[in-house]
């Protein structure tokens, strides 16, 4: 029973962190129905910066999150504005399939600077336990990925629905060519939302790094847990990507309580599989 | 029309000298390149079939490494633990990877577009983390697979010969058939063909399951070649991003592309063999490049250009011609 109870605890805090993962695939989908499949590598590539960063100024998180956020603005900004940008008006195959080479690229790219090896970005959080019950106890660092998650929903939350690049984004999602005709240059939108997505995902790649181990081909992993997020909690609806995330995290925590911990990930990917047979337009697709 | 007769005959016997040069390759090349070109047969294959589903059948599959992956272990089963013939086993594993393309293609076909494309990934890796976790396939240990250890390149050589020449025979016979046809018409425009009479799914999963089924085959082959099986290699992503950078590089829906991009694929990955990473990334970058300034590809640019055309999908590609410049 304790061992249940721990799995449920630690099911809801990891699925706070795959909300967080899913949240940048979430906004791109749902601005312009792209999957874009380099987004689990995304996110590994602002893990090693981190790291890097990390390393450089002796275990300074913030410090590597900031200058990790940098980069990714641009990086994000770069890869819509001169790449995405340019297919994205030509069906839905040229899009997906740009990802799919920079996916390719990136975990490359990783592998000759890195090298294959697992790494991990140190910190004394990851060990510690902050809540102990005789039932179960919170680990430190599931802890911070829930917190963290949260405060970033609702901070993108914020910006979708109360500033004016919120309403832009929400008009060109809901009709590129009515938003065009107000005067919105609808692709500096997008280009803008991949950045403020790559934000997301270098929040998500630092807490991945203190949280799990990774090697350059992880992104493969991230990329169909935020796949999982964003069909279970349907596109667009921020509160369904938290639904999301915890489903998710549930599901793979409960299967390996019930099946062995080697079926972990594999009861994640069942659960999915069986969503998009069966409900491909997302489980909480009706809230919007 | 004699014009039209005299190139038809150039192209069969340019096509014809090309096949005799194949057969008869190991007689007269070198053992290195005895060795690329098996692996341009067996990679032109599985870009063949990846290419029948994404450029012919508008069917994104990110998932043939299942059928690569269950080819392979078909191969290292029957001959490791039922001590079958090899040929058998590999045939066999063409069945396997067709069945169990009919078993998830209820499902799979519920999924549409971008939604096919991830869903095929996630039987991939679903299978992959199975395979880790089944004792009967050894779990992550794998399989060598001993009947190739006294093969010679040249018998191997023949073996990735027929599998290669017989996907590009097969898709060339597939689109000259009625199936075909409606084939282009369902990629064209789906509504417009299902309103003439084409049964779209059907259609889509006769492609389904021939595709699954060559790729077996390819896949026993391939790990005949490699003589080592373990389900991440097996079930790896790698697969696929080689059909597909094989595909847009050569030409996406044409019958050649697969071909030229299997050549470039291959001979690029031997040349940088001591540099790994590096051939993918240039591939990465070439692949997108080639989305961006020529969607079609090499073959599909030659075309356009030049009507360059070996391998038409059309029975009387000039007779379109005339009709639509008579306009």
């Amino acid at each position: 029973m304790e061992v249940l109870l721990q799995s449920l605890v630690n099911g809801i805090l990891l699925g706070g962190l795959y909300a967080v993962i899913g949240l940048g695939m979430s906004l791109i989908f749902g601005i312009m129905g792209l999957i874009n499949l380099a987004h689990g590598d995304l996110i590994i590539v602002s893990t090693y910066i981190s790291m890097v960063v990390a390393l450089k100024y002796s275990g300074n998180i913030f410090i590597a999150l900031l200058i990790t956020v940098l980069v990714m603005i641009v990086v994000g900004f770069f890869c819509q504005s001169v790449l995405i940008n340019r297919v994205v008006d030509k069906g839905a195959e040229p899009p997906l399939l740009i990802t799919f080479g920079l996916s390719v690229i990136l975990q490359n790219v990783l592998q000759l600077i890195f090298g294959a090896d697992a790494k991990s970005i140190p910190t004394k959080l990851a060990a510690a336990n902050v809540i102990t019950t005789p039932w179960f106890s919170i680990s430190a660092i599931y802890l911070i990925d829930f917190v963290v998650s949260i405060l970033v929903i609702l901070s993108l939350h914020f910006i979708i629905m109360k500033t004016y690049f919120g309403r832009a984004i929400r008009a060109t999602s809901g009709d590129v060519m009515a938003s065009e005709l107000v005067g919105l240059n609808t692709k500096r939108v997008y280009a803008v939302t991949m950045a403020l997505a790559m934000i997301t995902a270098s929040i998500a790649g630092l807490l991945v790094g203190m949280t799990f181990t990774y090697y350059p081909t992880t992104g493969t992993e991230y990329l169909i847990i935020a796949f999982g997020v964003v069909v279970i909690g349907g596109m667009g609806s921020l509160v369904g990507t938290l639904l999301g995330g915890i489903i998710l995290g549930l599901a793979q925590i409960l299967g390996s309580y019930f099946f062995g911990m080697a079926y972990q990930l594999f009861f994640g990917y069942v659960v999915l599989l069986v969503i998009l047979t069966f409900r491909p337009q997302g489980l909480f697709a009706n809230t919007k | 029309m004699a014009l039209g007769g005299r190139v038809a005959l150039v192209r069969w016997i340019v096509l014809a000298v090309i096949v005799v040069l194949l057969i008869t390759l190991p007689l007269w090349a070198t053992q290195g390149m005895v060795n690329v070109s098996l692996l341009v047969m067996l990679y032109m294959a599985v870009g063949e079939m990846w290419n029948l589903l994404a450029g012919y059948a508008g069917l994104v599959s990110l998932g043939q490494q299942i059928f690569i992956g269950l080819g392979g272990y078909s191969l290292a089963v029957f001959t490791e633990v039922y001590h079958l013939n090899f040929l058998l086993a590999i045939l066999i594993g063409g069945v396997v990877s067709g069945v169990f393309a009919l078993v998830i293609s209820q499902p799979i076909f519920k999924m549409k577009g971008i939604y096919f494309a991830i869903g095929t990934w996630i039987v991939a890796e679903a299978l992959a983390l199975y395979f880790l976790n089944w004792s009967f396939v050894r779990y992550g240990l794998g399989f060598n697979i001993r009947t190739t250890y006294n093969m010679t390149t040249d018998y191997l050589y023949f073996i990735s010969l027929v599998v290669g020449l017989g996907s590009v025979l097969l898709v060339y016979l597939i689109m000259r058939t009625r199936g075909g046809l409606a084939l282009m018409a369902m990629r064209d425009n789906e509504l417009a063909a299902e309103v003439m009479g084409i049964g779209l799914y059907k259609t889509k999963l006769m492609i389904f399951l021939v595709s699954a089924f060559v790729t077996g085959l390819a896949g026993g082959v391939l790990y005949l070649n490699i003589s080592f099986i373990q389900p991440t290699a097996a079930f790896s992503i790698q697969w696929t991003v080689a059909a597909v950078v094989i595909v847009i590089i050569g030409g996406i829906g044409t019958m050649e592309g697969p071909i030229v991009g299997a050549v470039i694929y291959v001979v690029l990955q031997q040349y940088l063999y001591d540099f790994p990473g590096f051939s993918m990334i240039i591939l990465g970058v070439i692949a997108i490049s080639i989305i961006l300034v020529a969607p079609r590809g090499i073959m599909g640019t030659l075309h356009e250009k030049f009507g360059w055309e070996v391998l038409s999908a059309r029975r009387n590609p000039r007779g379109m011609k005339a009709v639509a410049g008579s306009d």
